[in-house]
């Protein structure tokens, strides 16, 4: 079990600066997801964690101990790579025995401890084998029973299902929450799948350009996204965002008017005048087709994507702006349609210049 | 659909190359008639004989006549080098290679020349060889390590490689003899006697090995460093994550990860090894009396060089020479057909 904080840490590499001030409270038994876009420095963050990198500045401390110095093997944690990084010339066994060994553990210690994972994993059946006889998703067992065995305080992921095929991922996705659930060790699961994000994490962390840009658990994020790039980079698809202009700033609603209607957003403004620009955003599935006679934004449809459940619209306002709606179920659709979609006020996002949240 | 990459442009078709292409084409269609007609006879296994065909031509004419003609005069007597005035001795050339009372005793031999020579060139083998992957191994080691400047130091390594054997021979004289560079620089350094390093039998024989490490080892290095970044980088920290030490890191991940590289390199090395020649001739000639003589060296004396010449007893040794190369050829393709599957693996 450990808690895991990083105060101001900053990483560069020469003159180019990759994490700037990452400040991050990460509790006992949690499972803190990293998101972001390639390059966003989330894998650099946990190396410093890791200690298999150090940061240029700021302090990393696990469980009150500052630890920026302490050698990767001394932090008493576990990291799991994207690669899997199984020595290949080593059977299953050795390679879950490789680090205990180190450590000069008993070897009848060692063997329980083997047993053991096998059993949780499932791979005692290929204890003998060579990584290069295993496929993607047995390898990654092994991977994962690597760190098991060491019986870490906190588990570090990086990306260790994106060199998987899509359906394993899932079935992965699954048994990695549930090994957290039984194990209820704290784990640091770095990706750049938001999907990933949403159903493992308890809190995520969107980085991007190596800074913070909010932390929050996965629905915070998705309902009250801090920003327009956590709003855009969380849900998919991603937010529609189309221009408004501040009508009126009440105490309780916010009135705007965009894509030619006036809408009252029931959460007030701090900081906004009649008159000010903000950017809307609107998720896709907070869209729907607008009823006879009904209010709703005349729309263009430039494309359908039928997907059996739900259908996705991308269409195109009056004024040029785009809009991607999923609507649940089929609709008999077609390019060159028009439609009015409608939305609901309360689920309308009001941003300001800067992309800040507003309302 | 496109299979070109992303933000890869077609290059615009140029004036020029359709005019240069005026004169390719009408060659192709030319040469085009024949060719139809002959695939037509001969099929498609048939037309890959006919490409292949300059190339067998040449392995012919260069390698498998000579072979042939080689074992011929092995089995000729005389001094004469022309076939029609040498006559035939069926294995005698072999009967008096081998007719030794001891082995491991020349004197005793019939063709003592040639199991000195043999003796010499086993030492050689052992300890150059040895020694030239100690010195590969540390080399790519340091080599890959991020220190400064670290493809200067790569070429460095790689230049003696590039050097005519006969001027690497010559230029270790020029500093091994006795009024050489080493001589003059211990002399002047630390007021040394100069010494004869090159008629000093130990000596010699080191000069020969160090020579030849330092000629080849940057070649040796080199497929020792390929195998050494191919090797993740991931490993070395999940070895780091694990706490292991670094002997234990270069004995438990580099040394077996490294090792189809390693047996390349010393099949490589012993073939080259057993086939020295050039720089050890120049640079002691053989000597101090033959005590670095190797067995090429007594091949070409005793087919060419020597007053009392006998082709077909040189012939006789380097068929016995090239036995032991095909020998050592034959593992290392085993070898590599190994490593091939483990990499499929």
């Amino acid at each position: 079990m450990s808690r895991i904080t990083l105060e101001k840490v900053c990483k560069s590499f020469g003159a180019l600066g990759v994490l700037h001030d990452i400040d991050l409270d990460i509790r006992d038994g949690e499972f803190v997801v990293f998101v972001g876009p390639s390059g966003c420095g989330k894998s650099t963050l946990l190396r410093q964690i890791a200690g298999l990198d150090r940061p240029t500045s700021g302090e990393i401390h696990i469980d009150g101990k500052l630890v920026n110095t302490v050698p990767a093997a001394d932090r008493g944690l576990a990291m799991v790579f994207q690669s899997y990084a199984l020595y290949p010339h080593m059977s299953v066994r050795q390679n879950l025995a490789f680090g205990l060994e180190n450590a000069r553990m008993p070897r009848a210690e060692i063997d329980k401890r083997i047993a053991e994972a096998a059993r949780m994993l499932e791979i005692g059946d290929y204890l003998e084998r060579r990584p290069g006889q295993l496929s993607g998703g047995q390898r990654q067992r092994v991977a994962i029973g690597r760190a098991i065995v060491r019986n870490p305080t906190a588990f570090l992921l990086d990306e260790p299902l994106s060199n998987l095929d899509a359906e394993l991922r899932i079935s992965m996705r699954a048994e990695l929450s549930a090994l957290h659930d039984r194990l209820r060790t704290t784990m640091i699961y770095v990706t750049h799948d938001q999907i990933e994000a949403m159903t493992l994490a308890s809190r995520i962390v969107v980085l991007r350009k190596g800074r913070v840009e909010q932390v929050g658990t996965p629905l915070d994020l998705y309902n009250r996204p801090a920003n327009r790039f956590v709003a855009g980079f969380i849900g998919a698809p991603s937010m529609n965002f189309v221009k408004g202009t501040v009508v009126e700033a009440g105490d309780t609603a916010t009135s705007v008017s965009l894509m030619g209607l006036s809408v009252a957003v029931p959460r007030p403004a701090a900081g906004v005048a009649p008159g000010q620009a903000v950017s809307v955003g609107l998720r896709p599935q907070h869209i729907s087709l607008a009823g006879d006679g009904g209010d709703g934004v005349p729309v263009e449809v430039t494309l359908v994507e039928a997907l059996g459940s739900e259908t996705v619209i991308h269409g195109r306002t009056g004024g040029g702006e785009r809009l991607q709606a999923v609507l649940a179920g089929q609709h008999a659709l077609r390019a060159g349609e028009s439609v009015r979609l409608a939305f609901a006020p309360a689920d309308l996002h009001l941003f300001d210049d800067a992309g800040l949240r507003l309302a | 659909m496109s299979n070109r990459h992303e933000g890869q442009e077609a290059r615009p078709a140029r004036r020029s190359d359709g005019l240069l292409l005026i004169p390719v084409k009408a060659v192709m269609q030319v040469i085009d008639v024949p060719l139809r007609a002959w695939q037509r006879l001969a099929g498609l296994t048939g037309m890959a004989s006919f490409f292949l065909l300059p190339n067998m031509a040449v392995f012919a004419i260069f390698v498998l006549v000579p072979f042939v003609i080689n074992f011929v005069y092995s089995v000729t007597g005389g001094t004469e080098i022309f076939l029609d005035q040498r006559f035939y001795v069926g294995a005698a050339q072999y009967r008096d290679i081998f007719d030794c009372r001891s082995y491991l005793d020349p004197s005793t031999c019939v063709e003592d020349g040639f199991w000195v020579s043999t003796r010499n060139t086993a030492l050689f083998v052992v300890v150059q060889v040895a020694l030239m992957i100690l010195v590969a191994l540390v080399t790519a080691l340091v080599l890959n390590r991020e220190i400064a400047g670290r493809s200067f130091w790569r070429a460095v390594f790689f230049f003696p490689v590039l050097l005519s054997p006969v001027v690497v021979g010559l230029i270790w004289r020029w500093i091994l003899q006795r009024q050489g560079l080493l001589n003059l620089v211990l002399y002047e350094l630390f007021g040394f006697e100069p010494y004869s390093w090159l008629t000093d039998r130990n000596a010699a024989f080191a000069a020969a090995v160090g020579v030849t490490i330092w000629a080849r080892v940057g070649f040796f290095a080199l497929i020792l460093l390929a195998g050494l970044q191919a090797i993740p980088k991931e490993l070395y920290e999940a070895a780091e994550m694990d706490g292991t030490r670094r002997t234990r890191v270069f004995f438990r991940i580099t040394l077996p990860l490294l090792m189809p590289n390693l047996l390349v390199v010393l099949v490589l090395g012993l073939i080259r090894s057993v086939q020295v020649f050039d720089e050890a001739y120049v640079l002691t000639g053989g000597g101090p009396g033959t005590s670095t003589m190797y067995l090429t060296q007594y091949i070409y004396e005793k087919g060419f060089a020597s007053d009392l010449r006998d082709p077909g007893l040189a012939a006789a040794a380097s068929i016995l020479m090239g036995a032991v190369l095909v020998v050592l050829t034959l593992v290392q393709m085993a070898a590599s057909r190994r490593n091939e599957k483990k990499g499929e693996r």
